[in-house]
């Protein structure tokens, strides 16, 4: 090809392609949601002199140009694929592929924070758990497994250190080493319901329920499952299954939510065309939930102050006691528990994820 | 508005090119100096009006000067302290205040005044067009539309290069489109996109890893600085090239900002090298001025001095910006007397350490917070502060940004531009790459987009001067 058939190709498809796609995006209907990365897309701005004036709608109109940008998941895959295998970089947004499985990266270690939930647990443990056996957990989020030479990640040992040290009055149970990677979901941050036997049989016997667990699980694969970490990270891989263990118990136990004031299920099947199939475990991410034990032999109670990890092992305890109840203070404040909760010798334990613990501000 | 944004790639570009090539030839101007100011509006939706003043003052002046001979002096004096004085006003009154404040333990409150994007580009481009006149380098220009164009063009408004008006003079009013220029300007524009969004903002990602961790080490000092050192040569030639390539869309012709500056063994070498358009502008209206070279040599001494200082100034309100300035002055001056010689006798490869070793030192001062900050960081380049050599946060740093460091590294230099003119020089090889530029253009352009929609980093360093 010649210079002058090149300029004019040069020209011609450049101006084409800009002219195209901008008369393309500006008939495209508006996205309502991005799927992938479970938020809200931007809105076209409203024009008002004021916004204009102040610059907010310009910044405004800049977010919306990119959220409702014509191919935009398709954009954010080739991105990802030049990061990994063009420039070779080890993570993308500080999201990295390790053994098949999507790891976000947790780092540094945030030691106020972690001060901040040991304190919260004494103070809880001060305010209602004077009668009750207090027990913590640390769940390692997915960073812990990875090559520590290859890969960076926040002090695990000091977490815990910090962790033991000040918080006064209560049982650590270490879980650390009854899981791996292939625990997790690929795709997700949760672990798998069906891998927990190992922490099911630490916790149950550190506080004493194991003998209370007599019956056996079915599993049953309910939906294929592409998690949080799948949208973040858009490169392929492969996908995970939602399995649930069950048996009559679990089956005939009943959730009260005190948030809906509403029953249900331990397994919210409804949850399976979500976003988040991961819901299908007590329904999601709510305050205050009771799991109430229709077939117990026993009048056992539990109290576990949790993250979402929680939804899928609680149900595992049921067969022991009587009633469970499930506290998340990431979205109810701890003075208001006393108006649901009658505190007196329950059993309680505490379990939070390490991504918890180290972004603690979120703790109400 | 940024030109790495989608909003100015696919809404404002191509709407100004559509409606810039439907209007005849006599309102392109109009069509230009309006985008311009919505460019601008965009971004400074207040202090735009700052800007527009500026423009009428330096017209009014260009006029008087031009009519009233007599006066010219006065009028010269009183637009060069309107521009300067708003320039002052913006960008150094904090700073003015707060040193008289801890020199005489005063308590005058603090301005507070946002910066208005670009003022320093504008503000030198109408005392250029100013001074100019005065000394008949150049007519007046008595269409304001065309002054205003000069001044707000939006592709070299915020971020230069420094274009003068007797660079563009002639192509304000006449100024030809071809296939030619278009396609150049397309590769120039799309290049220093990809510059800025592929390695720039890549590498000013590292920088500032390394600026905000606690988990410091040696070589992470040395990554941050190389790092740094990349980061702004890339950022800013990338705005360059996308400002020429944009006025080459348009028709203009601006003249080069960089011309591989990494590669010099001299600092003197450097600075002909490094932002072209600041430093001829200093030389051509304040050190030739003040008499140049050919003053005794005090008088020498006092005109580096003096423009050294203002180049240090000029690229913000701190005293890091006036030490790094001065810094260029002194090693210039050491040059001049007796380094030049010294250096033209020791091997190729030491002078290229010599230079690339005081540039980033003084990118590290230049991007320092204060004098405390970039003394730590200097003592943490050699262990001084107690660091390890290196650590696993470093290396894991290190081994996934390699490829973008060898990447920077070879781009700053012009082998890749030699080997491609060289293979061009081949009719047969031409043909070859002629076939595969416009799609290695557009390959680029969808893979900055990719970049643009998924990254949350991409600030131009330059804005903030």
């Amino acid at each position: 090809m010649n210079d002058k058939a090149k300029n004019v190709i040069i020209t011609f498809i450049f101006l084409t392609f800009l002219i195209v796609f901008f008369v393309v995006n500006l008939l495209k209907p508006e996205s309502e949601i991005s799927i992938s990365e479970r938020r809200k897309l931007a809105k076209l701005p409203t024009l008002t002199t004021k916004s204009l004036i102040k610059g907010t709608f310009t910044k405004q109109f800049d977010q919306y140009t990119t959220d409702q940008i014509l191919y935009r998941e398709e954009f954010r895959k080739l991105k990802s694929l030049i990061e990994f295998n063009v420039f070779n970089k080890k993570d993308n947004n500080n999201m990295y592929m390790y053994e098949g499985s999507i790891i976000k990266i947790e780092n540094p270690l945030n030691e106020k924070s972690v001060l901040n939930v040991a304190n919260k647990i004494n103070k809880i443990k001060e305010k209602y758990l004077t009668n009750c056996k207090v027990y913590y957990t640390i769940i390692p989020d997915k960073n812990y497994f990875t090559n520590e030479e290859e890969y960076i990640r926040m002090d695990y040992d000091k977490l815990e250190n910090i962790m033991e040290e000040n918080i006064k009055e209560c049982e650590y149970i270490n879980i650390f080493n009854d899981l791996k990677l292939a625990d997790y979901y690929l795709t997700d941050i949760h672990w798998r319901q069906e891998n927990l036997q190992k922490v099911l049989d630490t916790i149950s016997t550190k506080m004493g329920f194991k003998n209370r667990l007599q019956t056996d699980y079915t599993k049953v694969d309910i939906v294929d499952f592409e998690g949080l970490y799948a949208g973040q990270l858009p490169i392929k891989t492969d996908k995970d299954t939602i399995s649930i263990l069950s048996n009559n118990i679990v089956e005939a136990a009943t959730v009260y939510n005190y948030e809906t004031q509403r029953e249900s299920k331990v397994y919210d099947l409804t949850k399976i065309d979500s976003n988040d199939k991961y819901d299908i475990y007590l329904s999601g991410a709510v305050p205050l939930i009771t799991i109430t034990n229709s077939q117990s032999n026993t009048d056992e109670e539990l109290i576990i102050f949790r993250d979402s990890f929680g939804s899928s092992l609680a149900p595992l305890f049921i067969e022991a006691y009587n009633k469970i109840t499930l506290i998340d203070i990431r979205y109810i404040r701890t003075e208001l528990l006393e108006n649901y909760i009658e505190f007196n010798e329950q059993d309680v334990l505490f379990m939070y994820s390490t991504l918890i613990i180290n972004n603690s501000s979120i703790l109400k | 508005m940024l030109f790495s944004s989608i909003s100015f790639l696919y809404y404002f570009l191509p709407c100004v090119l559509i409606i810039y090539f439907c209007t005849p030839k006599k309102f392109k101007n109009i069509i230009l100096l309006l985008s311009s100011l919505l460019f601008y509006f965009y971004g400074e939706p207040v202090y735009i009006l700052v800007m527009i003043g500026s423009i009428i003052s330096g017209y009014i002046h260009g006029l008087l000067i031009d009519k009233y001979k007599k006066y010219k002096k006065v009028f010269l004096i009183t637009s060069i302290t309107i521009s300067l004085g708003l320039l002052i006003l913006f960008k150094y009154s904090n700073f003015i205040i707060d040193n008289i404040n801890s020199i005489f333990n005063a308590k005058f409150a603090l301005l507070n005044l946002a910066l208005p994007i670009g003022i320093s580009f504008y503000t030198f481009q109408i005392l250029s067009y100013v001074i100019d006149v005065y000394n008949e380098k150049v007519a007046v220009q008595k269409s304001i539309i065309k002054l205003a164009t000069y001044v707000s063009l939006f592709p070299q408004l915020i971020a230069g290069p420094i274009v003068r008006y007797s660079d563009i003079e002639k192509e304000l009013s006449n100024r030809t489109h071809s296939f030619e220029n278009m396609a150049l300007g397309i590769r120039r524009f799309v290049i220093g996109l990809a510059k800025k969004i592929l390695i720039a903002n890549q590498l000013g990602e590292i920088s500032n890893i390394f600026l905000q961790t606690d988990e410091t080490s040696v070589i992470s000092y040395w990554m941050y600085g190389i790092a740094f050192c990349l980061q702004i040569y890339f950022d800013f030639s990338a705005y360059s090239d996308m400002a020429i390539g944009l006025g080459k869309m348009f028709g203009f012709h601006f003249l080069e900002n960089f011309n591989y500056p990494y590669i010099s063994k001299s600092i003197t070498e450097f600075w002909r090298r490094w932002h072209i358009s600041l430093s001829t502008w200093f030389r051509d209206y304040v050190y030739i001025p003040l008499g140049g070279n050919r003053v005794g040599k005090l008088k020498l001494l006092r005109n580096i001095f003096v423009v050294w200082c203002l180049t240090g100034i000029w690229h913000g309100a701190n005293w890091t910006f006036i030490i790094w300035g001065l810094m260029f002055g002194i090693l210039l001056i050491i040059e001049k007397i007796f380094l030049l010689k010294a250096l033209d006798k020791i091997p190729k490869i030491f002078r290229h350490i010599y230079v690339l070793f005081v540039v980033m030192i003084s990118f590290i001062i230049f991007n320092a917070t204060d004098i405390r900050q970039a003394i730590y960081q200097i003592k943490g380049l050699f262990g001084i502060n107690g660091e390890t050599i290196i650590n696993s946060y470093t290396l894991y740093y290190l081994k996934s940004y390699l490829v973008i460091f060898i990447i920077a590294i070879i781009g700053s230099t012009p082998l890749l531009k030699n080997i491609i003119e060289k293979l061009k020089q081949r009719s047969k090889i031409n043909k070859i790459i002629n076939l595969f530029e416009p799609i290695a253009i557009m390959a680029l352009l969808l893979i900055s987009t990719a970049y643009l929609v998924d990254n949350s980093y991409n600030p131009f360093l330059y804005f903030r001067f």
